[in-house]
């Protein structure tokens, strides 16, 4: 029903098409020229871009002044490996924040795309335009991103490592890396663009046509749940390992751990949340509750792509948090130097993955709302307040948001429950921090929600014929 | 004569871009439990004017009068929230395409309205599944939008505009994007829970045989009313007649 309704805009193309070879980049000039409330939708992806490579360039720079510094100095040999730790736990959300912005540049055309196959336009015809425009916003998006990198880099400066503030210029990549980064922003979209279109060619009518929500088998939950039981009563008996194998033994059982867990959690991820928003459902009482549990369970692993990106971080700021927090306290063994920089470090890695979470559902929802402008509209025609509207989409993330946090932090306490639970009583200040920081974190996301808000205020002020 | 339900004087109504205004002048009066048929070419104001009298779209001037159960509300001067919650307490719509959550079952689309007037979720869906039992989808209250043909959906759409109990149907296009023997099943769906109740239906539509069924067609040019007259032929029979039992949804006495 929402896929039908074509663009105001559309009609007068077929004179154009049947007018001998159509220019491609004419059409896709038309078809990308923001009319009124629909300049979102040109707006939005490139925002997306933007904020994709500004994080990006911005975590490169911080990585290569800890390579740069490690090298420098035999002692702060650790700092390259525990920032590359870091990046790699930055990977996940960044690179779905990325696809978010990719996926919403090519998906807000589909209507559009779907209406010209349906007038005739060919396959490869409709694969130019797309590929062209989402390749154009990209660029834009990127460079803009590189601004703002520059821009923020004098607050970025201002965070402490090695006991002083790092300083602007400790974060600057360099002309080529900012070069590389931009072009390979662009590429990895006009690729994924690419990609993302068979769909709407091999089929040109209604893209979102699913009878059925799918579902997830619950065996998945028990083989997941039974393998992180081995690993927690293997990390209870740690020292055995060490026993037999020594101390590279005992690491290396560790990493395998930390491996699996994380494993463990992106194949449980969609699983739970849905289990949860089942739960939700049933219990539903309003209409908000009701449409935000429908809407998770309809596709779990969507929303796992979105808000999964945080579940890493937290289980690693739990471990570590822990393990620092008696560091501190026991001081001594290692530097206190070391200790504060690797709490920073921890801090940083969970604010910037809830940082790009966040930055993902704000895109997200507003390409959602783009999308189903005609059931917006109809629902508001119908008397239902905004206020529910506003509800059911807060709830939709916040539910699936608050299970992947709470069940990292349960499986990373778990993983050091002895550790936390000495933490708990010895440094109380530390484990505070670390609920504050997801306390903000989650605020973070429900601020990314809010950003989208305006989208559906325009929707509705400007409701086009449906 | 029956008294009114709804009265719209004079009103006006110009788009922004538009060189003619969409209404010109239109008065109208509708009578408690009749059907009105809305016609006109296309563009000829249809939709417009189905929206001013709804209190969707405001208007530039005149107004719309709804003589409701607790008397007399001048919709045209309410603000844009008592419009909404007037739509949403007094008022039920159909639309082209029902624009209906494709998340929700039939049975949870249905009670939307209910939930969203303040009762408790399991007499909200007993109601809508009444509902929907009466309109011929016994049994298809679990399945999805996706899961249902146009024509069911679109009886799932009446449903949910019927279920609060409703005063006035709006229904634009109902049957425009039905093929012609489903569009007779949902006209009959429409008709029967509405005026085949005492209830009052106004409807826009393309559709001559749509039109022919209700008591009176309005046609529309260029924003204004040319012609306000019952059907030619018979007097309409506002629908056929329904077995007692599939419509007493809503004298149920349990809610
Ligand atoms: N949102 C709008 N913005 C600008 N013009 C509009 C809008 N809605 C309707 N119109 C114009 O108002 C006139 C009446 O439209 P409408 O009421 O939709 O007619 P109908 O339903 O009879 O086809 C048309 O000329 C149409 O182009
Ligand atoms: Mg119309």
């Amino acid at each position: 029903m929402t896929a039908t309704t074509p663009a105001p805009s559309v009609p007068d193309i077929p004179a154009r098409l049947h007018r001998g070879r159509p220019r491609i980049a004419a059409i896709a000039w038309r078809l990308s020229r923001p009319g009124g409330q629909s300049a979102a939708a040109v707006v939005l992806p490139v925002v997306a871009f933007a904020i994709t490579t500004a994080l990006l360039l911005t975590v490169l720079g911080g990585t290569m002044m800890f390579v740069r510094t490690g090298l420098g100095d035999p002692d702060l040999a650790v700092y390259p490996i525990l920032a590359g730790f870091a990046v790699a736990l930055l990977v996940v959300p960044l690179v779905s924040l990325g696809g978010s912005a990719a996926r919403l540049s090519a998906r807000r055309r589909d209507d559009r795309l779907a209406t010209l196959r349906l007038i005739g336009a060919t396959p490869a015809q409709v694969a130019r335009i797309t590929v062209l425009e989402a390749t154009a916003f990209a660029l834009a998006g990127a460079l803009v991103g590189a601004v703002l990198y520059l821009a923020a880099t004098p607050a970025v400066g201002l965070v402490r490592f090695f006991g002083e503030p790092i300083g602007a210029g400790s974060l600057w990549v360099g002309l080529g890396p900012l070069g590389l980064v931009v072009a390979g922003v662009v590429l990895v979209a006009a690729a994924s663009a690419a990609l993302g279109l068979r769909s709407v060619v091999i089929s040109p009518l209604g893209v979102r046509t699913k009878a059925s929500a799918p579902r997830m088998h619950w065996l998945r939950a028990v083989v997941a749940v039974a393998v992180v039981a081995v690993v927690v009563v293997g990390m209870q008996n740690l020292t055995l390992f060490g026993q037999f194998g020594g101390m590279l033994m005992m690491v290396a059982a560790m990493l395998v751990a930390f491996a699996v867990v994380l494993a463990v959690l992106g194949l449980l991820g969609p699983w739970l949340i849905g289990v949860v928003a089942r739960a939700q459902l049933r219990r539903a009482r309003t209409a908000s509750a009701l449409i935000a549990a429908r809407t998770v369970l309809e596709s779990p692993k969507a929303l796992w792509r979105q808000v999964g990106g945080v579940a890493m971080a937290c289980f690693v700021a739990v471990v570590a948090g822990s393990g620092l927090a008696l560091a501190g306290v026991a001081g001594g063994e290692m530097e206190a130097e070391l200790v504060e920089d690797m709490h920073t470090g921890v801090w940083i890695t969970l604010v910037m993955s809830f940082l790009m979470v966040a930055c993902s559902v704000g895109v997200n929802q507003a390409a959602q709302i783009l999308d189903r402008r005609d059931l917006y509209v109809g629902l508001d025609r119908l008397g239902t307040p905004r206020s529910v509207m506003e509800a059911a989409r807060v709830r939709g993330i916040v539910g699936p948001l608050l299970t992947v946090v709470v069940s990292a932090v349960i499986a990373g306490g778990l993983l050091v429950l002895p550790l936390l639970g000495i933490a708990i009583v010895v440094a109380p200040a530390t484990i505070l921090t670390l609920l504050l920081v997801f306390a903000v974190g989650v605020g973070l996301v429900v601020a990314g929600l809010v950003a989208s808000r305006p989208v559906l205020s325009a929707v509705l002020a400007a409701p086009e014929r449906v | 004569m029956t008294p009114s339900i709804l009265t719209a004087h004079r009103l006006l109504k110009s788009y922004d871009r538009a060189p003619a205004p969409a209404l010109d002048e239109v008065s109208i009066q509708v009578a408690a439990g009749e059907s009105v048929a809305i016609m006109g070419p296309s563009g000829s104001g249809k939709t417009t004017l189905l929206h001013a009298l709804a209190g969707i779209v405001p208007v530039d001037a005149g107004q719309v009068t709804f003589h409701g159960p607790t008397g007399a509300v001048e919709v045209s001067s309410l603000s844009e929230s008592r419009r909404s919650a007037l739509r949403r307490d007094h008022f039920g719509f159909v639309f082209q395409q029902g624009l209906l959550i494709p998340e929700l079952t039939a049975v949870e689309n249905v009670s939307l309205p209910l939930l969203l007037a303040g009762y408790r979720r399991q007499d909200a869906e007993s109601r809508a599944a009444s509902w929907l039992d009466a309109l011929g989808l016994a049994g298809m209250g679990g399945r999805r939008i996706g899961e249902l043909s146009g024509g069911q959906a679109q009886r799932v759409a009446i449903a949910r505009a019927q279920v609060t109990g409703a005063s006035i149907v709006f229904a634009d296009e109902p049957t425009g994007a039905l093929d012609s023997a489903t569009s007779v099943e949902v006209l009959d769906a429409l008709l029967g829970s509405t005026v085949g109740q005492g209830r009052t239906l106004v409807v826009v539509t393309h559709d001559e045989d749509v039109a022919a069924r209700c008591a009176r067609i309005v046609r529309l040019r260029d924003g204004r009313i040319r012609d306000d007259s019952a059907p030619r032929g018979a007097a309409a029979t506002g629908g056929p007649r329904f077995a007692g039992a599939g419509w007493s949804a809503d004298e149920d006495g349990s809610l």
